[in-house]
């Protein structure tokens, strides 16, 4: 499965990048391809391309803010959590993930 | 520049003899003030307590990661402080805190976009258990460096 991300939190600092990393983790982990971008106080960075989006079989949100380019995932399969969500529990935020493709299909 | 120089030997702490999260922060601000990170303790800890209380820095796996932007900063950095025994914090798995990160970022960021970027890289090494397990073991400050830097 294609998965990718968007990662943002109040401060853009910290959990921001913890979020990332661990959704990055448990996605590789559980065999799929996932990519998190991050929008935090230095900017975005790791930005998805377009081609990146078009691919993907789902987006995961994890902010604590308003993302930017929130319109780039129109039409697609979308999971909004928080950060802390992320941080906390990312093996099961990329099962539910499955579940909802999988429903979908 | 590397992860490494933003992990600072001085401002390691493997010998925490904090209790609870007042001393805690208390103690890692003072020791950010001393290598002049900061220019005052109760301005910087106002805004570090500022964020402790819109949601939980205690990220499980017994880490902490009080964090904020302050007018008090002078240069991005930060403390880290371990501690023997665990210290009540509020945390995401319901567990105390035995590795405590202090983050210390200016208000205004006009020229450190380097140091930002360093930053956010060693934010994301938080997000690693098996970094995490390393860094509580640590005996001394360079294990502390060692674990996250490499």
């Amino acid at each position: 499965m294609k998965i990718v991300g968007v990662a943002a939190c109040t401060v853009g600092i910290a959990h921001t990048y913890i979020a990332q990393e661990k959704l990055e983790n448990a996605g590789k982990k559980a065999g799929h391809e996932i990519s998190v971008e991050t929008q935090g106080t230095i900017g975005t960075e790791s930005e998805l391309t377009q081609e990146q989006i078009a691919e993907a079989d789902i987006v995961i949100i994890a902010a604590d803010v308003k993302i930017a380019g929130r319109e780039r995932f129109e039409g697609k399969r979308i999971i909004q959590v928080t950060t802390e969500i992320a941080v906390k529990s990312p093996n099961k935020l990329i099962e539910k993930a499955v579940e909802v493709v999988n429903q979908k299909n | 520049m590397e992860v490494k120089d933003i992990v600072d030997l001085k401002t390691i702490k493997t010998d925490l003899s904090a209790k609870n999260k007042e001393e805690a922060l208390q103690e890692l601000a003072e020791v950010l003030l001393k290598n002049e990170y900061i220019s005052d303790v109760e301005v910087f800890l106002e805004d570090i307590y500022a964020r402790e209380a819109v949601g939980q820095t205690g990220i499980g796996n017994y880490i902490a990661i009080p964090h904020g932007n302050s007018e008090a900063v002078n240069k991005i950095g930060v403390a880290i402080g371990i501690t023997q025994e665990e210290i009540p914090w509020e945390t995401l798995d319901g567990n105390g805190v035995k590795g405590i990160i202090l983050f210390a970022v200016g208000k205004e960021n006009d020229g450190a976009q380097t140091h930002l970027k360093l930053l956010s890289l060693f934010a994301r090494k938080l997000g690693n258990d098996e970094v995490i397990e390393k860094m509580l073991q640590s005996k001394n400050a360079s294990d502390v460096q060692e674990a996250l830097c490499n």
